[in-house]
C-alpha cells in the first residue's frame, strides 16, 4: 500500500471575512460534497468529516454528507473525523456506517473519538464525568459489533444485547475502526493496546512533539501482544497549499486566525494566533502544514519519518476559508503534494488498513 | 509619544546569537514592538570581557563596561533574560548586577524571561529572578515569561500558548508603559 493523503472538515459555517454575510448551512453542504467530489477527481485517498453539535458547524451527522459525497465519487474512501462516540449508540452508528459502506461500494471507516468539545453530551443525556468510562465501553461493544453477528454483549452505560442481529453488514469484510487521539496518553495506550490503528490529532507545536505519544502506542501495542509495524497511524493536522509559500500563508493566516479564536483561550477570553506565531508553525520545525506544494510535501514527510506514518489528513479549510480557495487548495494537494509522497514515503508493507 | 520606549535587554546567556533566551526575548520585545515605538539595545554580559569579569567593584570597570551599567540603570523597561544554570541565574549575570547602583532600578518597570532545559525549572522567574529585583525596589510586573527546551525549534519559539502569553503579558503593562513615556 503507498502512503495515502486526505482531506478533513468540520463543516464551518462562518461569516466571510471580506463580506461579513454568513453562509446558508443549505450552502455549505453544497460546498462540502464539492470539496469530496474534487479530491476524488484529483486523486487523494480520503474525505473526512468532523462531527461538531454547534450552529457554527453543518456536520453534527457525518454520515448523511459522506453518503452524498459517496453518491458522487468513485474511489475516495469516506470517513469520520472523528465520530464522538462516547455520547452516540455504537448499535446505531455501525448501522450508519455499514450502510455507508454498501452505498460507497466498500469505501467507508470510521475514527471514534471521546470528543474535545462536549456539546454533544447534554444533547444526548450522557454525563460528562463518565467521559472516559463512556468512550472505553462503547468502543468495545462497537469492536463487538464489527466482529460477530448476532452479538451478545453488555455493560454499563447500555441496556445488553442478547445475541442481537444488527444489519446491515458492510461490504468490507472489517470495517476499519480508527481511534481519534488528541495527545491525551491513555487514549493512545488503549489505541495500542486494542490493536486500532491510530488516528493522532495534531494542531500546533514542535512537529516532533507527539513522539511520546506514538511510543506509548507503539509499546503498549507490543505488550498487547499486537505487532506495531503492522498498525497504520495518520495525523490529522491544519493546513493549506498554496502556489507560493507566501500565498498560502497570507491565505490561511486570517481565518486559521478566526477559527483558532474559539480553541484559543487565556484568561477566559478569546484569543487571534499572532501572525508571528502562525508564521513559526509554518517553519520546518513547527506542526503546520502550509506553503508551497514542496513545502508541504517536506512537511509531510517530516511527520512520516518522525512517527512513521501511513497516512495524512490535512484540513485544509479551517477557520471558514472561501470555496474558491479551499478547491484551489485541495487540487494543489491531490495534483502536486499527494503523488510525489506516495512516491517518497516508504509505508511497511505490513500496516495496510 | 515622542521619544521611543528605552529597552534594554540583559542577555544572561553565554551565546550573543542563536540562544533560545535570546530566541523568546525577541519575541518579547518584537511583540511589544507592535503596541508601541521601542528602542531595543542588548547587554550581552558574556562579551563583556576583562574590563567586567575582572572588576571587583564599579570603580574598576572599563569605559565601555561603564556604558552598559549606565544603559541598564536608565532604561524605561529593562527585561533580564536568562537560561537557568545550577537552578538559578548564571553567575555571570549576577556579576552585572552586582555592579548596578543600590537605588539606580527603583521603580523601573522589569520584565522578567527565562528559559530552562524542561518545565521543572520554571520558577526560577519567582524564586531567584523576582526576589532580585526586589531588592533593587524595581517595578517587576506581574506576568512573567518562561519556555523550556521543548518550544524551540533552535532559537525559534514554536509553541503557541508562549505566543499568547507574551501578547497577555504585554497587552497588561502596555498602558504603564505609555505612562512611562509621557512623564518622561
Amino acid at each position: 500500500m503507498a502512503f495515502e493523503l486526505g482531506i478533513i472538515t468540520f463543516g464551518e459555517v462562518t461569516p466571510d471575512l471580506s463580506t461579513g454575510t454568513t453562509p446558508s448551512p443549505q450552502t455549505r453542504v453544497r460546498e462540502t460534497v464539492e470539496q469530496a467530489v474534487l479530491a476524488d477527481q484529483v486523486g487523494l485517498d480520503v474525505f473526512g468529516v468532523g462531527e461538531h453539535h454547534r450552529s457554527d458547524f453543518i456536520a453534527s451527522s457525518p454520515v448523511p454528507l459522506l453518503a452524498a459525497a459517496a453518491a458522487r465519487t468513485e474511489r475516495i474512501r469516506l470517513t469520520s473525523a472523528v465520530t464522538v462516540l462516547s455520547s452516540d449508540d455504537p448499535v446505531r452508528v455501525f448501522q450508519d456506517f455499514a450502510t455507508l459502506d454498501l452505498i460507497s461500494d466498500g469505501r467507508a471507516e470510521l475514527i471514534a473519538g471521546r470528543g474535545s468539545y462536549t456539546e454533544s453530551f447534554p444533547l444526548f443525556g450522557y454525563s460528562l464525568a463518565d467521559y472516559a468510562e463512556l468512550f472505553a465501553e462503547k468502543l468495545d461493544l462497537l469492536l463487538a459489533i464489527r466482529g460477530a453477528n448476532p452479538v451478545t454483549w453488555s455493560g454499563r452505560h447500555r441496556p445488553p444485547l442478547v445475541a442481537a442481529d444488527v444489519a446491515p453488514r458492510p461490504v468490507q469484510d472489517e470495517l476499519p475502526i480508527w481511534v481519534g487521539v488528541g495527545g491525551t496518553p491513555s487514549s493512545a495506550v488503549r489505541a495500542g493496546a486494542l490493536g486500532l490503528p491510530m488516528a493522532l490529532a495534531i494542531l500546533l507545536g514542535p512537529v516532533n512533539s507527539h513522539l511520546p505519544t506514538v511510543g506509548y502506542y507503539r509499546q503498549a501495542a507490543a505488550e498487547a501482544g499486537h505487532d506495531p509495524a503492522t498498525l497504520p497511524i495518520s495525523i490529522n493536522t491544519h493546513g493549506y497549499v498554496g502556489r507560493t509559500s507566501q500565498a498560502a500563508r497570507d491565505t490561511m493566516f486570517p481565518y486559521f486566525s478566526v477559527g483558532m479564536r474559539e480553541n484559543n483561550h487565556q484568561r477566559g477570553r478569546g484569543f487571534d494566533l499572532p501572525r508571528r506565531a502562525f508564521d513559526a508553525q509554518a517553519t520546518p520545525g513547527g506542526g503546520l502544514v502550509v506553503g508551497s506544494p514542496q513545502e508541504v510535501i517536506d512537511k509531510i514527510a517530516t511527520f512520516a519519518e518522525l512517527y512513521g506514518v501511513t497516512r495524512a489528513n490535512v484540513q485544509l479549510g479551517f477557520g471558514g476559508v472561501p470555496q474558491r480557495e479551499h478547491l484551489a487548495a485541495i487540487e494543489l494537494f491531490g495534483s502536486e503534494v499527494a503523488p510525489v509522497l506516495r512516491r517518497e514515503v516508504r509505508v511497511p508493507a505490513a500496516a495496510g488498513a | 509619544m515622542s521619544r521611543p520606549l528605552r529597552v534594554v535587554v540583559v542577555n544572561g546567556s553565554p551565546r550573543a546569537e542563536g540562544s533560545r533566551t535570546m530566541g523568546l526575548a525577541g519575541l518579547v520585545t518584537d511583540t511589544l514592538a507592535d503596541l508601541m515605538p521601542i528602542e531595543v539595545q542588548r547587554v550581552d554580559v558574556y562579551g563583556l570581557g576583562p574590563g567586567f569579569t575582572g572588576a571587583v567593584t564599579r570603580d574598576d570597570v572599563t569605559a565601555e563596561v561603564e556604558a552598559a551599567l549606565r544603559a541598564v540603570e536608565a532604561a524605561d523597561l529593562l527585561i533580564p533574560a536568562v537560561p537557568v544554570y545550577r537552578g538559578s541565574y548564571p553567575g555571570m549575570f549576577k556579576h552585572l548586577f552586582d555592579l548596578v547602583g543600590q537605588y539606580a532600578l527603583a521603580n523601573t518597570p522589569v520584565l522578567l524571561v527565562a528559559t530552562g532545559g524542561s518545565d521543572r525549572h520554571a520558577l526560577v522567574l519567582e524564586h531567584q529572578l523576582r526576589p532580585l529585583f526586589a531588592f533593587f525596589q524595581a517595578l517587576t510586573v506581574p506576568v512573567a515569561f518562561y519556555a523550556s527546551a521543548g518550544s524551540f525549534d533552535g532559537a525559534l519559539v514554536l509553541d503557541p500558548e508562549v505566543y499568547s502569553r507574551v501578547e497577555v503579558g504585554l497587552a497588561d503593562v502596555a498602558d504603564l508603559l505609555r505612562a512611562r513615556l509621557q512623564d518622561g
